[in-house]
């Protein structure tokens, strides 16, 4: 079974053509994509995908940015088969979309557009995959398995005063009975040996050189911790609103469906000491979901189904976009009330965020302050795919406790899942 | 904390006014700025630190209304977002399930197609007499230049809301008024009243002005909607949905049912104290949670209203925690609302067929100091979203607008679930705005605002 990978295509838009290309954004979709010029629902193992369009910028040196067209996809496939598949399916339209950009070849061939999207793909520093291994497929057959469940619970007359254990045989029987349900018996594919094998040999091997690098790091510590202080006291953290037009041009986007998409963009504090420290970070941020926290829960939160950091622009400025369940308000609540230090770690690198205490304290807590910055640094996403904008990540999850009960033991638990 | 400053706070922060049974909700359009400053200036508003006597009287303002009292812009917009912007603005109605036929286009006062409201003049008095010449002199005291838009009678049903059951048990115990609480219950001044720290040791945000006294300071957010309550189509789906085999009503089903719905039975007694059957003797029982009680919904199903509008310690990442308690306690509301409506129905009443037809709900009315992380989050994450602590299709059984299908209400158990289809709607939103409650020197100062 394949794992999920991330891609990322960050391409300049020419000057002059960011609001032309506003106005084809707008015609795919009002927050969710309609469809439109790119097909995302006829695109193999897409689980979200979303095009965004970065506005022209100054970074914190005055230089000029280029406005940017972005677009942002979580794969069950590898990298190279969607790009195919994207240039087989929707050229016309990566033609239209890229059209805006610099040196987007005129009347491109297939092997012009793919070689365009590969020069223009950037890698992200850290993603986050909710369950490693569990396939837009298995999600959406798992969805299915239990509606039909849930009808045949409700059809079956008295099962409900039955004991578990006939209450079992009879679901189990039903699904034997439904070919269209006979798959739910066999375990979903297991990772392949070969990604779990790299991933071991990840796992082990950043562990390794860490120990080996141990005493240097602790050589270095006290001195990093210094420097630190000494930037979190002299860094600023005005608190400023964001202008009601953008909380009103961004709200418009959102809750359309039950999963809502985020996407922020800011610039790192200026200086090497934060560049090298947000890549430390995000380093070791990476490391922890892919080994640690990839089974349905980040560090407390288990409504976001994907992640990813991304370095703009010379590592001048980080992208951070996700998928998550709920509105923005609950989202942000979820920060503060369960990874604050996990927020803070990463972005108390950026600029305008709230004061943090040694990397970890503060920041986020200041709660106003901080979701004034988040909206503040909010790109709008008006094209955003969900492969199963009605599942919620609980859902998702719940529906594959349902299936592997099926072959198990008997629990409570599995009862309570239905 | 700094001792609150009761004295220049309004007192329905304070109280609900339990023994003032009589109360009539005045709506006002300001037409004549200088005219609304001087009515404004001439009110003699209760304090939370005077023991009402026999009478109670309330001003609360919109956005709108201080913008036509002359206060400037760029101060209305140092107020919270959702209070400057308004309950109707169209993202927020989406939010707050305000469509369709709830749209606030179908309102009867607070949408896009009825008149402005600038302000509201809550009016408490002991009884209906003594209301009448309470709501009498504030109505001759309306200078020309104001104007009357709506005058919200409410009706007092001993302290049940239409449906029939007992409302108004479980408020937070606030820091600084005179109710003790255990830790995990007790919330900070400042959720409440603006100028204090909150939840989170900060101040929430507030316009600070150099004029004494602040603008904000001893203020609040009162969030005000009227909600027309369909108690006969209430009544008369449970009773479809719980009737025996042959085909005759099972009113010992059908009010089981009710009550796994509100989480409570008629009295108040909570089911995850009282599981079995109502239990007079617990009317006001509070003192209960759900992860210790009854993790699994057995006894109070998991979307029961009481156990969304405050899921107690069943919140995640740590169920039974005080963490999980602390998270509780940034989204709790103080409700001051009135029922309204002719007479209270009885289940057989209701599912007679011979009910009077009477428009009949609840004037619902919080108070708080964050709109959105209290009560929009409230609305928008526990009542309305289907997906509330793991559920899928199942929104607020008795308050939540459903989906077009009808949503499902599902009853846990302890072997498998029972899930009632096709939950229709029954309360539908008749109007509403955000209001600021002001502090009583703020409103002095709003008086002279201009001159």
């Amino acid at each position: 079974m394949p794992h999920q990978v991330a891609l990322t295509l960050v391409a300049p838009v020419r000057t002059g053509e960011v609001e032309s290309l506003k106005t084809l954004l707008e015609s795919m979709g009002d927050g969710v994509a309609n469809g439109s010029v790119v097909d995302f629902a006829a695109l193999d193992g897409v689980h979200f995908a979303r095009f965004i369009v970065l506005d022209e910028a100054r970074d914190l040196r005055d230089e000029p940015l280029p406005a940017s067209l972005l677009y942002m996809v979580d794969l069950d496939l590898p990298r190279e088969q969607h790009l195919g598949q994207l240039v087989d399916l929707a050229g016309d339209g990566l033609d239209r979309l890229f059209g805006h950009c610099e040196d987007y070849p005129e009347r491109p061939t297939r092997e012009q557009r793919l070689d365009y999207l590969r020069r223009h793909r950037v890698r992200e520093q850290a993603f986050y995959v909710n369950t490693v291994g569990r396939t837009r497929r298995q999600i959406r057959g798992e969805a299915e398995l239990h509606d039909k469940l849930e009808d045949f619970i409700d059809s079956a007359d008295g099962l409900r005063h039955k004991d578990p254990r006939t209450v079992r045989r009879a679901v189990c029987d039903h699904v034997e009975g439904d070919p269209s349900l006979r798959w739910a018996l066999h375990p979903p594919e297991g990772l392949d040996l070969g990604f779990r094998l790299r991933e071991l040999a990840h796992l082990v091997g950043v562990a390794l050189l860490t120990l080996v690098l141990l005493p240097l790091l602790l050589v270095a510590a006290p001195i990093f911790l210094v420097l630190l202080r000494r930037h979190e006291r002299r860094d600023q953290a005005p608190h400023v609103k964001p202008p009601p037009e953008l909380v009103q041009e961004l709200a418009a986007l959102e809750d359309q469906l039950v999963q809502n998409p985020f996407s922020a963009l800011g610039f790192v504090k200026p200086g090497l000491f934060r560049r090298m420290t947000l890549t430390v970070v995000l380093f070791a941020i990476d490391y922890v979901t892919r080994h640690v926290f990839n089974r349905g829960n980040l560090a407390g939160v288990k409504t976001i189904h994907f992640a990813r950091w991304v370095f703009l622009d010379g590592k001048r400025r980080v992208i951070f976009a996700s998928n998550y369940d709920g509105s923005l308000e609950s989202y942000m609540d979820d920060f503060i009330d369960k990874i604050a230090w996990g927020l803070n770690i990463v972005f108390s690198n950026g600029y305008g965020y709230p004061r943090a205490r040694w990397l970890i304290a503060d920041g986020c807590r200041d709660e106003l302050a901080f979701k004034d910055y988040l909206r503040l640094h909010q790109v709008p996403t008006r094209v955003w795919y969900s492969a199963y904008g009605q599942l919620s990540a609980a859902n998702i999850r719940n529906n594959e406790r349902i299936r592997a009960g099926l072959k198990r033991e008997l629990t409570d638990d599995w009862l309570r899942a239905l | 904390m700094s001792a609150p400053e009761l004295q220049d706070v309004q007192g329905l922060v304070a109280r609900g006014y339990g023994s003032l049974n009589a109360a009539r909700f005045l709506l006002l359009g300001i037409d004549d700025p200088a005219a609304a400053r001087a009515w404004l200036g001439g009110l003699t508003v209760t304090a939370a630190d005077a023991r009402p006597n026999g009478r109670a009287v309330h001003v609360a303002l919109t956005s709108a209304g201080l913008r036509r009292l002359g206060l400037d812009e760029a101060v209305v917009g140092l107020f919270s977002n959702e209070f400057a912007d308004g309950m109707t603005a169209e993202h927020r109605s989406r939010n707050l399930g305000d469509i369709a036929e709830n749209a606030p286009q179908h309102w009867d006062w607070g949408g896009p197609r009825t008149p402005e409201v600038h302000a509201a003049l809550l009016l408490y008095a002991r009884d209906e007499p003594a209301l009448g010449a309470l709501v009498g002199e504030h109505e001759a005291g309306v200078r020309p230049g104001l104007r009357i838009l709506a005058s919200l009678e409410t009706a007092d049903f001993d302290r049940r809301e239409p449906f029939g059951f007992a409302d108004g048990i479980s408020q937070p115990i606030i820091e600084g008024l005179s109710k003790k609480g255990p830790p995990e219950t007790t919330l900070r001044f400042g959720e409440f009243v603006l100028g204090y720290p909150n939840e989170y040791g900060r101040y929430t945000d507030q316009p600070l002005l150099d004029a004494r006294p602040e603008l904000a300071r001893n203020g609040t957010y009162l969030v005000f909607r009227q909600l027309r309550q369909d108690v006969t189509g209430f009544w008369r789906f449970l009773d479809e949905v719980t009737r025996h085999p042959d085909g005759s009503s099972d009113a010992r089903r059908r009010d089981r049912l009710a009550a796994k719905m509100v989480g409570r039975w008629p009295s108040g007694a909570p089911l995850a104290l009282a599981p079995d059957g109502d239990d007079p003797e617990r009317a006001t029982a509070n003192d209960f949670a759900y992860f210790h009680d009854d993790p699994y919904g057995a006894r109070c199903p998991i979307g029961a209203h009481i156990r969304r509008t405050n899921p107690r310690d069943s919140l995640d990442p740590k169920p039974g925690t005080g963490k999980s308690w602390a998270i509780n306690r940034r989204h709790r509301i103080l409700r001051r609302g009135r029922e309204y409506g002719d007479e209270l129905l009885t289940a057989d009443r209701a599912v007679s067929g011979d009910a009077p037809e009477h428009e009949r709900g609840l004037h619902f009315i919080c108070l708080n100091g964050n709109i959105a992380r209290q009560f929009e989050f409230v609305n928008d994450t526990w009542l309305n979203s289907p997906k509330f602590a793991g559920l899928y299709n199942d929104a607020d059984p008795l308050v939540a607008p459903s989906s077009p299908h009808g949503g499902t209400f599902t009853v846990q158990s302890d072997t498998i679930r029972e899930r009632v289809n096709g939950v229709p709607r029954f309360v539908s939103v008749k109007g509403g705005a955000y209001f600021f409650l002001p502090a009583i020197g703020a409103l002095r100062y709003l008086a002279r605002l201009g001159g």
